[in-house]
């Protein structure tokens, strides 16, 4: 298992179980780097003044919070840190509710409680009490130096902490257009069940694979299988470029040569015009 | 600061409304808006051939070299009909296409002037064929630590390496801390041509000159003290600062021409960072070293040439 988030407890009335939170969710998102179409090299971010155009330092950056339109207070680490609730890395439990109580639009992202080999009995016990009550803890939780709300869940063997949003983060329905409730007709609501209840099955999230994942990873696996060799990243000599450049550009060369053939002598006699007007601007503005 | 804040100014039979003249757009030197638009005036007559048919993209300095700056394509709002502009399909998706505006006179130099566009880039190539460069681009870009007599050396080295081939280059200073280098074309060649026949050349230069010179994109990754080579800078709507645009550096400085052996001469300097050098070209000093020596990027020495046989002599001679 990877690093631990942080090494605290469980903390309700007054008992304290000690537990390192641990990640829930492994993001299986594939990974690419942008590239520089022509040589593959890596594309860089640079962080760029907009007045003075140099090129800026981490050390020399501030975060500010832009209040008025172009007008920003700065605030610096000691301020972050003012205001953050102390990292207590605890979970502090305020109350148990039913699970049914909360909406699940709340919830946004798990985590396990791992128990520490002290704190094994008491996390026991605290699971399959709260399976009994069918009750979940309402807890709040700093990670990464944040206050979080969050659920305590028993979840098979573990406690999942599961963080929530706040009531003010979750969009007003109102704000967006619903249909209104009314009462379906009799008929249609009969065909509509019943098409629900052929489809209906237990669930299985086995079942359901990230497609698009799958067939991504594919396509790549043939390209890079397909590659005779991998792509030379040491610089190639100047020299072996300059040879093949010469091949390249003497065909552009040939070819746009034989376009310019193709081109009626009008258009040339046209170029020729237009040359001579060019020249008398040119005379004009340098008298 | 000057108690008028505007003033209606004739400029070929045109007038123009000509604001804040007092405004201070360089303020460690004290020159103004006024400053900037006298600049223009008097090198009206050189900077005009290098604007002219060329779409034009503006970099304004509203509250001068020390506030925020924008670069503008698109021609400005209140643009005034007598000034010509050019639609060119827009690349970056969110307008379909960008609508340059085309500074061919005076008045309009006047115009750009009085936005507080204090640096003016240019395509290089003209709209009547704005598919093909008008002349080849390189950007001899100074890296951290290179020395004044580096940054002559490989200008030099790339000098040579063109006239092998047969190939007569112009010079500039770009008016920061690099030298332009640009071979006039026939209008003929398409961009992609233009630009990998800059790349046999930067990396023959560089062959020659590995200890002088990086191609190395990356910033990070150049080795210091050494000049990057930079030949990418040519595409359709790729731009370089136009020949006597001035910049929004201290000083004022101005993107001058040079002669070869000014170039020559810079070998023999001891400093150890470039821009100072070329910032001895201002606003204020510009006007007066053009009376004397004229256009160096006009006639004669703008020579309109082909690459048919200069590939044809690199072939022979580089392979």
């Amino acid at each position: 298992m990877a690093h631990a988030i942080w090494t605290g407890s469980i903390n309700f009335g007054l008992v304290t179980i000690p537990v390192k939170l641990q990640t829930a969710i492994r993001t299986n998102d594939l990974r690419f780097n942008f590239l520089h179409k022509k040589d593959e090299g890596r594309i860089n971010n640079v962080r760029r003044c907009s007045i003075d155009g140099e090129e800026v330092s981490y050390d020399e950056i501030v975060r500010g919070y832009e209040y008025e339109k172009g007008k920003y207070v700065i605030l610096e680490q000691a301020d972050f840190d003012r205001v953050n609730p102390e990292a207590t890395q605890s979970v502090d439990i305020v109350q148990f509710v039913e699970l049914s109580e909360i909406n699940p639009m709340y919830f946004d992202k798990p985590y396990y409680l791992e128990p520490e080999k002290r704190g094994r009995h008491a996390y026991a016990l605290l699971r399959e009490a709260l399976k009994a009550a069918n009750k979940v803890g309402i807890a709040r939780v700093v990670i990464r130096s944040r206050e979080h709300l969050a659920a305590l869940k028993p979840n098979g063997d573990a406690l999942v902490l599961e963080l929530m949003h706040f009531a003010d983060e979750i969009v007003d329905q109102s704000s967006l257009d619903f249909p209104e409730r009314e009462k379906p007709h009799e008929n249609e609501m009969k065909v509509a069940k019943m098409l629900i209840d052929t489809m209906s099955e237990p669930f299985d999230a086995e079942a359901f694979h990230d497609k698009y994942r799958e067939e991504l990873l594919a396509m790549i696996e043939a390209r890079a299988a397909g590659k005779e060799a991998p792509k030379a990243k040491a610089p190639v000599r100047s020299h072996d470029n300059v040879v093949n450049l010469m091949d390249v550009l003497q065909k552009s060369l040939e070819e746009s040569k034989k376009q310019r053939g193709a081109q009626s002598a009008e258009s040339a006699s046209e170029r020729r015009e237009a040359a001579k007007k060019k020249t008398a601007r040119r005379k004009k503005s340098a008298a | 600061m000057s108690k008028r804040t505007t003033a209606n100014v004739v400029v070929d039979g045109r007038t123009l409304v000509v604001s804040n003249e007092g405004k201070v757009l360089w303020p460690n030197d004290g020159y103004t808006k006024g400053d900037l638009v006298a600049y223009y005036r008097a090198v009206a007559q050189w900077i005009l051939p290098h604007l002219a048919d060329r779409p034009l993209t503006l970099e304004r300095y509203p509250d001068g070299v020390a506030g925020g700056s924008f670069f503008e394509k698109n021609a400005p709002r209140g643009l005034p009909d007598w000034i010509p502009t050019v639609a060119v399909p827009s690349d970056s998706g969110r307008r379909s296409e960008v609508r340059f505006m085309l500074c061919n006179e005076e008045p309009a130099l006047v115009y750009v002037a009085n936005l507080a566009a204090i640096v003016l880039h240019v395509w290089t190539s003209r709209v009547e064929t704005l598919d093909v460069p008008d002349f080849l681009f390189f950007d001899l870009d100074p890296f951290d630590g290179c020395s004044l007599a580096t940054l002559a050396k490989v200008a030099l080295g790339l000098r040579a390496a063109l006239e092998e081939i047969g190939l007569v280059p112009v010079v500039k200073s770009s008016g920061g801390s690099g030298l332009h280098v640009a071979v006039p074309l026939a209008p003929e060649y398409s961009y992609e041509i233009a630009r990998s026949f800059g790349e046999m050349v930067a990396r023959t230069l560089h062959a020659r000159m590995p200890k002088e010179t990086t191609l190395e994109r990356m910033p990070a990754k150049r080795p210091q003290g050494t000049v990057y080579l930079d030949y990418v800078q040519v595409g359709k709507g790729k731009t370089m600062v136009a020949a006597y645009s001035a910049r929004a550096r201290d000083r004022a400085p101005v993107s001058m021409p040079l002669d070869w052996s000014e170039v020559e001469a810079l070998t023999r300097k001891r400093a150890k960072e470039t821009s100072a050098e070329f910032a001895r070209f201002t606003i204020k000093t510009a006007p007066e070293r053009l009376a004397e020596s004229g256009d160096l990027w006009g006639e004669p020495y703008w020579k309109v040439q082909r690459l048919d046989a200069a590939l044809a002599k690199a072939r022979r001679l580089w392979q």
